[in-house]
Order: structure tokens, then C-alpha cells, then sequence
């Protein structure tokens, strides 16, 4: 009878701090449940998705805000290491964008950056991480709705897996 | 002749006419249950070279160390058809000196993983020898066994499809029996990590990857990893592989090593040979030269005149969107 008092008094104090969503028990099974907005690392290049992203901000398209940049002067500079580590470091999606096949500021640089990602790519989901959470394409300087709509779908589809509590890597 | 004796009769002959100022082949270790590598400079001491189940050594690493450090020495290096395509990786690339080289074959029918049998004894083994398809193994005890050679073959002759030399300037004896060269490998050792969910190889990795102790033996002894001093995993400053030795960092320092010997590895094995706590490095260069034959239908270091596929591109290349 104690211990319901005393549980009672517990509980009834911190109910007006409680944090907001505390009320529905959404917990998936086994993973500790983590309540942050997920954290994705954008990896682009200089001359064309980095440029297309400015377009998006210039042009006031709406994009969610869970993207960090990170500018590399072309695709073709982007080591596998990165998003490895992106992932290690606890990003929660590596999107990587650049120039579009035959577009390269430096005529090549794309042509065997795809080669590397598709391989990465393959890997990364032998490593055990989701689809979802890893995704290479191309943008360009004036595609500013495709830079949008790239962002949208791609932090849309991380946060369905929410944040990632990955053990391997 | 034995193919031991071809191996002698070669070296003898390569030193003697001046061809190579050394010969690296096998020798004997401290007792016949166990073979190192060896240096031989004078023809007079070719006798110590031998040819048997226990030569799994890639020499071909020997070569991104020893070549530079005399600039002007011709090199004779015996090679299996595992070690071959290593070297063909790296003349393609133009890595090595072919000029300097003399590359002897050695027809190879599978070898003997000595860990394999070491787990079967309490005893230190100081014999090992095979003969029609019998190990036969003598410990210190003066304990004998015979096991069947097929079932402790190396991993990496498990996968082999290249017995013969796929470049030799000589062969040691006739070539090995070898199935069909050019049917489609199979990939049967990685298919079950791969059927496994997400979830299940994620946690797997960790606990496999989690003994790293990070020793570098596998960079080490990987003919095909080469870049010494500016390698990224030794970097100190910037730190861009950490150094810290737990399973997330380990698995981030054993996949840069993979991706960046990609196209040029041919899963020789010597990495998982070389690991001190057993890592089975082959899960992930296998199933890398699988997406690899998958992608480009291009084996590591099979053919001299081919490019390697992450140094070259097509513009028809399909990959993206």
C-alpha cells in the first residue's frame, strides 16, 4: 500500500514535464526507442548539386532540414571512406548527388565515381544497413524542384526506419 | 622431376645465367610441419627450396616491398595461379617492373589449411606431409593421424578456379588438372551471410568484427594493397580512420581496405591466412568480387591486356538513375 502511494506522489509530480509523444507507447520491438530527428549527411559536388541545392534555397522551395552538405569539388573525389564513416560517426542516411553523366566540370569525374558507388552501394547493404538509408544520384545547377524532391523522398524514406542504432557500423 | 626439382632447376639455372639476382620461393620452417618464404641469391643454395601442400605464401607481396629497394635487381618469384592473378593485377596497373621480373608457375592442386588441422591436436605438430590425396600429420608426442586431404584444403581453394598460372614466363612441370576457366564462378561461401535479414548481419559483423586488434597483418600481406605511407588506415594526422579498436571502427578500417583493392583483389586468401584472430576477411572480399563479376562480369587480374574496371569507365555504363 506504501509503495502505490509513493509511486502515486512519483508520478503525479512530473506529469506537466513530461516530454511531448511521451503518452503513446510507439516503442519498436527491441530497439531503444530514440526520439530525435534523423541526421543525414549530404555529400555533393561544387559545380552542379551543390549549385542546385542554392537553386531550391534562391527559388524558396520547401525541403525538410535534416540534411548536412558536405562540398567536394567533384564526385569522383568522394572516397568510399566517407560514407563509411558517415555511418560510424551515427549519420542516419548518406545521400550523395553531383553532376549528371556527361555534365562533369572535369569531363570524367562522374563516369567513375558511379562505378565506385554502385559497388559501395551493394556493400553497404551487405553490411546490414537498409536501402532507405544510403542513396546516389544527380542533380544539376538549375534543377532546384529535382533537388527538393530528391531531399524530400530521400529523408521521407529514413525517417519511416527512424534514427539508426546500427552495431556493425 | 618433381615439380620441387623444376622449381630448383629453374632458380639454379635463372641465377647462374645471371637472369634474376634472386629467386624468392618456400623453404622449409624449423621443422617440415610448417614453409616461409625464401630468398635464395646463389645458385648453390636453390636445394633449400621446396614445393608442397603447405606453400600457400602469396609471394607476390614480396614485391611491393623488395623491388624498390633494389632499383636495378631482376626479381624470380614463384607464383601459384591465386598468386599469378595478384601479380597480373598489379602489371596491370603497371605497378611492377615486368622487365625485372622472371615469373615461374607452379601447377597447384590445393593446399593444406595447417590451422585446420593445429585445432585438431593438444600437441604441437612437427611433421605434415600429403600424399595421394592423405595428410598425414606427426606431433611432438610422436602421435600420427591421417586425414583426408579434400577436407582441409584452404579456404581460398575452396573458390579456386585458376590452378594454373594465368601468367608465367616458365612452368614447373605440367599443368594442373582445371576445370573450366571461363564458366560462371560460384558463390556459395557468401550466399549464406547474405540470405541472413538486415538485422542478423549487422549484429553478426559486430561480433565477428569486435576481435580486430587491428595489427595490420592483413594490409600487410595483401600483394595488391599498396599505397604504404599515404594509406588512409595508417594515417595518424588527419585521423581519418579511427584508431580506436572497437567493432564500428574496425569494420570502417577492414571495408577501406577492401574498396580500395577492389578490382584488383582476386580473393587470394592471404588476408585471411595472415589474420592472428581468425577474421574471416573473406566475407567481404568475396562477396565484393561477386557484385564485381555481377556488375562487370570482370575477374581481378584473369586476363594482362584487360583494365582494371575502377580505373577505366563506359559511358554506356548503366548504373544510377
Amino acid at each position: 500500500m506504501a509503495e502505490t502511494a509513493a509511486s502515486k506522489a512519483r508520478g503525479a509530480a512530473p506529469t506537466s514535464v513530461a516530454a511531448p509523444g511521451s503518452g503513446t507507447p510507439a516503442a519498436r520491438a527491441g530497439a531503444p526507442q530514440v526520439d530525435r530527428p534523423v541526421k543525414i549527411i549530404g555529400i555533393v559536388c561544387n559545380w552542379c548539386s551543390y549549385a542546385g541545392a542554392d537553386t531550391a534555397g534562391v527559388g524558396r522551395f520547401k525541403q525538410p532540414a535534416n540534411v548536412r552538405l558536405l562540398r567536394v569539388p567533384c564526385t569522383g573525389r568522394i572516397d568510399p571512406l566517407f560514407v563509411l564513416k558517415a555511418f560510424e560517426k551515427g549519420a542516419d542516411g548518406v545521400l550523395i548527388s553531383g553532376c549528371h553523366p556527361g555534365d562533369c566540370h572535369y569531363s570524367e569525374g562522374n563516369y567513375y565515381a558511379r562505378r565506385k558507388f554502385e559497388l559501395l552501394e551493394r556493400m553497404l547493404h551487405y553490411l546490414g544497413i537498409p536501402k532507405e538509408r544510403f542513396k546516389w544520384t544527380w542533380v544539376s545547377a538549375s534543377e532546384g524542384q529535382r533537388w527538393q524532391q530528391v531531399v524530400t523522398d530521400f529523408v521521407a524514406g529514413v525517417e519511416k526506419l527512424g534514427p539508426r542504432e546500427g552495431r556493425a557500423l | 622431376m618433381s615439380r620441387q626439382d623444376e622449381i630448383r632447376e629453374l632458380a639454379r639455372v635463372a641465377l647462374s645465367t645471371g637472369r634474376v639476382d634472386y629467386f624468392i620461393g618456400w623453404r622449409e620452417a624449423y621443422n617440415p610441419s610448417e614453409v616461409v618464404p625464401a630468398f635464395v641469391d646463389e645458385p648453390d643454395s636453390v636445394d633449400q627450396l621446396v614445393w608442397n601442400d603447405l606453400c600457400a605464401h602469396n609471394l607476390t607481396t614480396f614485391l611491393k616491398r623488395k623491388m624498390n629497394d633494389r632499383p636495378n635487381a631482376k626479381v624470380g618469384i614463384c607464383v601459384k595461379g591465386c598468386d599469378s592473378r595478384t601479380l597480373v593485377a598489379l602489371m596491370q596497373e603497371n605497378l611492377v617492373d615486368r622487365e625485372r621480373l622472371y615469373v615461374v608457375g607452379v601447377p597447384c592442386d590445393g593446399l593444406v589449411d595447417r590451422r585446420k588441422l593445429e585445432k585438431e591436436f593438444s600437441d604441437e605438430i612437427i611433421d605434415i606431409t600429403t600424399s595421394n590425396g592423405t595428410v598425414s600429420v606427426t606431433t611432438h608426442q610422436g602421435l600420427t593421424r591421417d586425414f583426408p586431404k579434400a577436407d582441409y584444403l584452404l579456404a581460398a581453394c575452396g573458390w579456386c578456379r585458376y590452378k594454373n598460372a594465368v601468367y608465367a614466363d616458365d612452368v614447373a612441370g605440367p599443368p594442373a588438372e582445371e576445370a573450366d576457366r571461363h564458366a560462371k564462378p560460384v558463390w556459395t561461401d557468401v550466399e549464406a551471410f547474405e540470405a541472413l535479414s538486415d538485422g542478423e548481419r549487422d549484429a553478426m559483423l559486430e561480433e565477428i568484427f569486435a576481435t580486430c586488434i587491428r595489427c595490420f597483418a592483413c594490409i600487410n600481406v595483401c600483394p595488391v594493397c599498396y599505397c604504404w605511407d599515404q594509406c588512409v588506415n595508417r594515417s595518424r594526422r588527419p585521423e581519418l580512420v579511427s584508431q580506436k579498436v572497437d567493432a564500428k571502427g574496425n569494420l570502417v578500417f577492414q571495408m577501406v581496405h577492401m574498396l580500395h583493392v577492389a578490382g584488383r583483389c582476386p580473393s587470394c586468401g592471404a588476408c585471411d591466412r595472415a589474420c592472428p584472430v581468425e577474421i574471416p576477411l573473406s566475407l567481404l572480399h568475396r562477396k565484393m568480387n561477386k557484385e564485381i563479376y555481377d556488375m562487370f562480369e570482370f575477374e581481378p587480374g584473369a586476363k594482362l591486356d584487360e583494365m582494371p574496371v575502377f580505373q577505366c569507365f563506359k559511358i554506356e555504363d548503366a548504373f544510377g538513375d
